[in-house]
Parts: structure tokens; C-alpha cells; sequence
């Protein structure tokens, strides 16, 4: 573990290295995910602009529901990111090669070749948008909620971390599954909004098939109104771990099947 | 060291018909095919031996050191190199193997090379002294001082491949791979890479096995060559073996004094040969007769050839290994199963 | 025209091949309006009224997939083709074709469109005029708003092609384009009233949106197929697509043209 951490330093070190040589390519990018969140929340201003609440939610409680979302978004975009070139091209051009030859875990090593700096846009939006909806809502807070937000946001984040493992490893046997990442990765858009407006499918589906749900909403619902301890956190991380054993396991199974590339 | 025991690898492939209603075909009724990429090899490495796998195109060698490197895992057979299983524990038993591909690179791109070598010492976990002295030997021995410097996206085909053989070597690895190390090189480096492999291999007594389509890589480096076909092995043994065994074929050129005498040379007739034994070609007076020495002795050809014409200059042309291989590809030659 | 219909068979056997990922790709990016529509679902549902800033609930649904399906249709990969091919040193080759260096790339890509017109096109307009017709009880569809859209449609799709197409020229000046790619895409969204409706918009804001390329991308086609506007408005915003088509084929000649020169003097 010393190990690891110590060759994750050293790898986020060199490709910062490789990330200064595309400066203005990276912070017009960063910059522009900032925007883009920023868009989005002027939206939500809009609605709630005409409406008093929605369904019982009132604006600053859907601030922290979505600023909470971003924040294992961000997390997992930041540490995690090469998971999506895994699917995309790594496995398809046959350079997979490379990090089974070499004496440390495949998945770690490709895991930790990236760090997705413009990750930083998403994490500050979230943060922000967590304290100042806190501020608005005189929340009180009690001193375990903060050692229980930190386990929220991890394995929240795990939950995103699993699904691209799962997803990336089906290219060993596909070639290319970016677009299947892509697919489930795009439902946890529906993580951002309280999990009560949508229909009993959609909520059954994002709580116990792709449980997106516990990425954001039911941590998020819990430091809200304190309700639901069990479920809410400890939901969570049942289901984090449940995923990433069964995304481990489906890894190690395609690294059997990969099939390299034609030299 | 290295035994390989009826090694199998299998892969599906789609067959598509051409054209847009192959393609919507296909996606109702994909067609599967299974192709034996590689189909029962067996085979074994002492320690400190180079071996050359050659094979056309599409034979099988890169399928066969990926499962030897541990990259692909075989649909049968065993492989065991120094004790260890390629799949089994791989983490370990990568760290005493290197690995070159030629026509992909390891090396960070967009990083100067020196950079490479640092992030490689950790991966492999070399300690600070043995890393000095390996740098120092590999710069001696593959002469990286010019462009260590220098991002790997700016260095020539040449440099870059010197670059990736010291990557591999860095960790000191009883096996190197090499997959087609010389491919797009000129001759001069191609010259040096070989002599440095060669350096190696006697300086460290590490085991060698490259796969190439330059037969000149074959002479000068390897003491054997394994050549597989379609997946299956063809032949086992030493060069000069293979000389022997398949090298009956012989070339004697010589220029006629005057082109007319040609048809004085009635060699099927004369000798007793059929065709398969002869070829003669000329080119106005000078003339190529390539016969088999099994069938008739050097020195009746040459006796019976001066005796009919006079000649101005004569050679005889030992067998060529090209000329060999390239038979054993169009298999003219067949080989039973070593 | 026969000239280019290889490279529009190219572009079909292309997204035939890949058709898996275009379905999956699809599923993901449909999810948004998917999870809008629960918004819209709640937000009608916290309210007395029956509209919210003008729309009623199936006009807001009939604005989230009009315009997902304006923006999948009118979505250019120009851009990304350019870029590749200064990249890769190729576009040389362009110069070299008996083709114009345009019309290649658009025919390619039309080819790509068909099949994908083809698979989501209908399905959407009846998924949606299906739900008009069962939540208002009588069919909502005009052809006459319809025919005008799919022409709209198509100059929109032209003028976006054309722009991305300029846009792509950036690759000679910039190492990456990868952030400048997303910084278009988001504001093209903001710009085109996809993100927000330009409605919702305050008045000073969207009258000056109406004006500029970026509502002609999105926002017309939808509006028009919504039946928002008068037979007077339609013949205004359809001269104003027609006008920035033409402002943004003369841009990309431009463009080009430098560009010739360029690889000319300085080979690549």
C-alpha cells in the first residue's frame, strides 16, 4: 500500500509534467466545465424563480443535493479518469500490452497513469455549493456528521469508480466499450435531483440495479433532515462495496479474455 | 529455463460479407470463425541462448510471446519460464523478464526520455546504486547520453528504439523479448542495436528470443531458430542445421566466351536430372545454374560444365539461408515435425 | 453529386458498424431529457398554474426532445475531422483530390446521418406527438409547422457543419484542441437556447440571442415545429438561417483558402 501510494505520487508528478505542455489546452477545458455548471445551476434559479418549492424541496435543499453530487463526480473524474480511455482505445489499439507487463496491478496502473486536473472546476462548484446552501439552511451541525459526510463522499465516489471498472472491462471482450461506460455513466445525472419526483421504475432502477441514487440523494437527504441514518450512509457503503468486488472480479476475468491487437 | 508444452490459442473472429448488406446482415446474424492462431507448440530454452522466431506474416510468433510475456492467456498448453506460470502471479514474474515491441513504445511521449528511466526505477523498484550502475552500462552499451534529455516524441525511429531496450533492461531481466527489435531501421543501427543485444546477452548471460523478418537478425544473433507457420512449428534446430538439412541447393554462375555454346549444356540429359533438380537462367553469356547437390556432386557439375564450354570467370555460391526460408514459406520444402 | 456519393456510402457503412456504440451513445445522452421531464413533472406539480413562463407541461416536453433531436441532427463532426487531419499532416491530401475539401466531409457525414435519421428520427416525433394526442386528448401534429421544421432542420444542420468546420481550423494555431472544444459545446448550448429556453431568458438578453448564428442552430427549428410563431416570424427567422448559412460558408472558404497557403508555403 506504502508502495502504491508512493508510485501514485510519482505518476500524478510526471504527467503533471506532461499536462504543462498543454497548459492553455487544460485550463480553457477547466474552465469551461465551470461554465458549463454554472449554466446549469443559473437554470435552476430560473424555476425557482416562479415556484415557491418543488415538491417539498425547497431551492437550497436542491443546491446541497447537487453540489453533493459533484463532489464524488469530482473525486472519481480526478483520480480515476483513464478508466474511460480503457474502454474508448487503450484495449482497441492493443496498448493494454504495456501494463501487463509490468510488476504492479493492471488496474491500478492504469488508474493511476491519469490525474484529471480539470477535475478541480467540478470539486470547487460542489464545495461551494454545499457550504453556501449549509449557511442558507442554518444546518445544524453535530461533530459526527463530518466523519460521516467523509465516508459518504468516498464510497459515493466508489460507486462511480466501480461502474467504469465494470463497464471499461467489458472492451476485453467487445474491443471498445466507451459508449457502454457512457451509457451508465450518464445515469447518475438523475442522482442531482431527490430521488421523489421521478416514477417508482426510475427509483427502483437508480437505487438497487445501477444504485446511482446513493451517490448523492439519500447521503445528501440524510445530513438534510437527519432521517435514515442506516440506509442513507450505510446504504452507500453496502453498495459501493458490493460494486467494486463484483467490477474487480469482472476485470480480473477480462484480463483472461483480452486478446491484444494484431502487431 | 523457458518450456513451452503444446501451447494453443484460439480467437473468434466475425466474418462480415461486403458491402452495406453484409454489414446489416452481420448485425442480425453475426457469423463467428475460429481461428488457431496458435496451434500446438512445444519447445525449450536454456539459459543464456538466443533464440530467433521466424515466420511469415500472420504465422503466429507475436501470439506466441505474448503468452510467453503473459499477455494473452493461452486456450491450452503450459509455458513456464524460470519457474514461473506467465498468468499465474504475473506481477511477479514480470519483474524478471523485459519486453520490446517494436512497433510500440513504452516510453512516456511527451516527457523527456531520462524521465522514463526514473519512473521505470520505481515501478520495478531498483535501488538508487544498482540504478546508476545499470544506466551507466546501458549508456555505454546502447550510447543514450545524445538524447536523454531530449521528449521521446522528438527522438528518430532509431534512437527511440535504443531508448525502449534500455527501458526493458533497466530492471536486469534473465529473459528479454524483443518483437521485431530492427523493423524500419537503417542499416547502420540496425548494426548497432544487434551489436548491443549481442553485448548484452555475453555480458549478463541473458536469455534472448526476438522475432524478426530480417533473416540478417537471425544469422548474426541467434545460435537457433524456431520457425513456426500457420500457427504450427515448422523447424528446430541451428542455422547451420538448417543449411545442411534443406542448403542442398547451389548456385554456379559463370560467362560464356561466346553466348552460342549455351546449347551445349544438356544437363538434364547429360546428368540424368529432372527438373526440379536444375534451373538454369542466362542473360546473354552470362549464365545461373542452380542445381541440387544431393543429386549431383559439386565437382560433376563443374567437371561436366568446363568440359563442354570454356568459361571466363566461375563462382559457386554456398546456400543462401533467404533462399531456404523462402522456400519453406512457399513450402517447397517439407519438414517433418521436430 | 456523383462524385461524393462514395464518401456518403463510406459514411453509412461507417455507422452501420458501429452501431452498438451509436445505440448506447444514444441511451446516455436521451437520459437528460429524461430526468428534465421528471423535473418538469415536479416543477408543474409545486405550481397552481397551468403554464410556467408561458409553456404548458406538454410544451415543455415537447421542447426537451424537439430540441435533444434538433441538436443530435444538427451535431457536426467537423470540427474533430479537421483537426485530425492538420494533426496527421493529411489535409495536404485534400488539396490534392478532384473534390472540393468541403463537400467531402459534408457527403461523408451525411452518409452517417441518414442511418441515424433513419433509426431515431420517427420515433421520436410519434413518441411525441403520441403523448400530445393522449395528454390533450386530440392530435396536436401540423404539417404544414412539421415540413417547415425539416427544412429549418436541415439549414441549421448546414450552417452548424460550416461552423465547426471553421472551428476546426483552429488546430493549426493550437496544440490541443480538447478544451477548446468543450469551452464551444458549452457555450453554443447556452447561446442556442438548448441549455435554457431563450423564453426563460431576460427580455434584453434573449432579443440579443435571437439575433446572433447561435439561435438558428437550435431554438428556430424548435420553436417553429411548436407551432410559437407567426407566419411572419417563420419567413423572418428562416431569411435570418439563410443569411448565416451564408456568412459561415464565405468564413470556412476564408479559412480554407489562408489555409492553402499555408500548407503551401509551409508544407504542412
Amino acid at each position: 500500500m506504502k508502495r502504491m501510494l508512493r508510485l501514485h505520487r510519482i505518476f500524478v508528478a510526471q504527467y503533471m509534467k506532461n499536462l504543462m505542455e498543454y497548459k492553455v489546452d487544460f485550463l480553457t477545458g477547466a474552465v469551461s466545465f465551470l461554465l458549463g455548471q454554472v449554466i446549469q445551476i443559473a437554470f435552476l434559479g430560473i424555476i425557482f424563480s416562479q415556484i415557491p418549492n418543488l415538491i417539498g424541496w425547497e431551492f437550497n435543499e436542491i443546491l446541497f443535493i447537487y453540489g453533493f453530487s459533484l463532489l464524488p463526480k469530482g473525486i472519481d473524474h480526478l483520480l480515476f479518469d483513464n478508466l474511460w480511455s480503457v474502454g474508448y482505445f487503450i484495449v482497441r489499439k492493443g496498448d493494454f500490452d504495456k501494463y501487463l507487463t509490468r510488476p504492479i496491478n493492471s488496474l491500478f496502473y492504469v488508474i493511476a497513469e491519469k490525474f484529471c486536473v480539470d477535475a478541480f472546476g467540478e470539486l470547487a462548484i460542489g464545495l461551494i455549493l454545499v457550504v453556501y446552501s449549509v449557511i442558507q439552511l442554518k444546518l445544524t451541525i453535530t461533530w459526527y456528521m463530518i466523519p460521516l459526510f467523509i465516508v459518504a463522499v468516498v464510497f459515493a465516489t466508489l460507486i462511480y469508480t466501480s461502474i467504469k471498472i465494470a463497464t471499461a472491462a467489458i472492451a476485453f471482450w467487445t474491443k471498445a466499450s466507451g459508449h457502454i461506460t457512457h451509457m451508465f455513466y450518464m445515469t447518475n445525472d438523475f442522482s442531482k435531483y431527490p430521488t421523489t419526483i421521478y416514477n417508482k421504475f426510475v427509483r427502483t432502477f437508480i437505487t438497487y440495479i445501477i444504485p446511482f441514487a446513493f451517490t448523492a440523494f439519500y447521503p445528501a437527504s440524510y445530513f438534510l433532515t437527519g432521517e435514515n441514518p442506516l440506509f442513507c450512509i450505510g446504504g452507500t457503503v453496502v453498495a459501493s462495496v458490493l460494486l467494486f468486488i463484483v467490477s474487480v472480479w469482472i476485470w480480473n476475468r477480462g484480463i483472461k479474455a483480452y486478446e491484444s491487437a494484431g502487431s | 529455463m523457458i518450456y513451452v508444452n503444446d501451447l494453443r490459442k484460439e480467437f473468434k473472429k466475425a466474418i462480415k460479407e461486403p458491402g452495406l448488406k453484409g454489414s446489416i446482415k452481420a448485425l442480425f446474424k453475426p457469423n463467428n470463425e475460429i481461428i488457431k492462431a496458435v496451434d500446438g507448440i512445444s519447445f525449450h530454452v536454456d539459459k543464456g541462448e538466443m533464440l530467433g522466431f521466424i515466420g511469415p506474416n500472420g504465422a503466429g510468433k507475436s501470439t506466441v510471446i505474448k503468452m510467453l510475456t503473459g499477455i494473452l492467456t493461452p486456450t491450452s498448453g503450459t509455458c513456464e519460464i524460470n519457474g514461473h506460470i506467465p498468468q499465474e502471479n504475473r506481477q511477479k514474474y514480470v519483474k524478471e523478464i523485459g519486453v520490446v515491441f517494436g512497433q510500440r513504445t513504452q516510453l512516456w511521449w511527451d516527457l523527456a526520455l531520462r524521465e522514463t528511466y526514473s519512473v521505470l526505477k520505481e515501478i520495478y523498484d531498483v535501488p538508487d546504486k544498482e540504478f546508476k550502475q545499470r544506466m551507466a552500462f546501458l549508456n555505454e552499451v546502447l550510447e543514450l547520453e545524445d538524447f536523454i534529455s531530449s521528449p521521446v516524441r522528438t527522438l528518430s525511429l532509431g534512437q527511440r528504439m535504443r531508448a525502449d531496450i534500455a527501458a526493458s533492461l533497466l530492471h536486469n531481466p534473465k529473459v528479454l523479448f524483443l518483437d521485431e527489435p530492427t523493423i524500419g531501421l537503417d542499416v547502420v543501427v540496425k548494426d548497432n542495436i544487434r551489436n548491443a543485444i549481442q553485448k548484452i546477452n555475453a555480458e549478463e548471460g541473458t536469455t534472448v528470443i526476438l522475432t524478426t523478418h530480417d533473416l540478417a537478425d537471425i544469422e548474426l544473433l541467434c545460435n537457433r531458430i524456431v520457425m513456426i507457420d500457420k500457427g504450427k512449428k515448422v523447424f528446430d534446430g541451428q542455422i547451420n542445421d538448417l543449411k545442411r538439412e534443406f542448403g542442398q541447393m547451389r548456385d554456379l554462375g559463370f560467362e560464356l566466351q561466346s553466348a552460342g555454346d549455351l546449347s551445349k549444356l544438356q544437363y538434364l540429359s547429360d546428368l540424368n536430372l529432372s527438373a526440379d533438380d536444375i534451373e538454369l537462367k542466362n542473360e546473354g553469356a552470362s549464365v545461373s545454374v542452380r542445381f541440387d547437390s544431393n543429386k549431383v556432386s559439386v565437382e560433376d557439375m563443374l567437371s561436366y560444365t568446363l568440359s563442354k564450354v570454356h568459361v571466363k570467370d566461375i563462382n559457386l555460391k554456398d546456400a543462401d539461408i533467404e533462399e531456404i526460408i523462402r522456400r519453406l514459406y512457399r513450402r517447397e520444402v517439407s519438414i517433418d515435425e521436430v | 453529386m456523383r462524385t461524393y456519393s462514395p464518401f456518403t456510402r463510406a459514411g453509412m457503412l461507417e455507422s452501420v458498424a458501429y452501431r452498438a456504440n451509436f445505440f448506447c451513445f444514444l441511451i446516455g445522452e436521451i437520459m437528460s431529457c429524461f430526468i428534465m421531464f421528471f423535473v418538469w413533472k415536479a416543477v408543474f406539480m409545486s405550481t397552481d398554474s397551468e403554464t410556467f413562463m408561458g409553456f404548458t407541461m406538454e410544451d415543455m416536453v415537447v421542447y426537451l426532445f424537439i430540441t435533444f433531436l434538433t441538436g443530435y441532427l444538427t451535431y457536426s463532426d467537423g470540427t474533430y475531422a479537421i483537426a485530425t487531419e492538420i494533426r496527421d499532416g493529411s489535409i495536404a491530401m485534400r488539396m490534392i483530390k478532384p473534390c472540393s475539401f468541403d463537400m467531402c466531409f459534408l457527403f461523408q457525414e451525411l452518409g452517417n446521418k441518414i442511418i441515424n435519421v433513419l433509426c431515431i428520427f420517427a420515433p421520436l416525433v410519434l413518441g411525441v406527438e403520441a403523448y400530445r394526442w393522449i395528454i390533450t386528448g386530440a392530435c396536436q401534429f401540423d404539417v404544414v409547422h412539421f415540413l417547415l421544421y425539416v427544412v429549418s432542420l436541415v439549414l441549421a444542420y448546414l450552417i452548424s457543419f460550416y461552423f465547426n468546420v471553421s472551428y476546426g481550423f483552429m488546430a493549426f494555431y493550437l496544440k490541443n484542441l480538447w478544451g477548446a472544444d468543450i469551452l464551444k459545446e458549452v457555450i453554443i448550448n447556452f447561446l442556442s437556447g438548448a441549455t435554457i429556453p431563450l423564453a426563460f431568458m431576460p427580455k434584453a438578453l434573449a432579443s440579443v440571442l435571437n439575433f446572433l448564428p447561435f439561435s438558428s442552430l437550435s431554438y428556430t427549428p424548435v420553436m417553429i415545429y411548436m407551432g410559437m410563431y407567426s407566419g411572419a416570424e417563420i419567413a423572418l427567422r428562416m431569411t435570418m438561417q439563410v443569411f448565416w448559412l451564408c456568412v459561415m460558408i464565405l468564413i470556412s472558404k476564408v479559412i480554407w483558402n489562408h489555409a492553402v497557403k499555408r500548407l503551401c508555403s509551409q508544407g504542412g
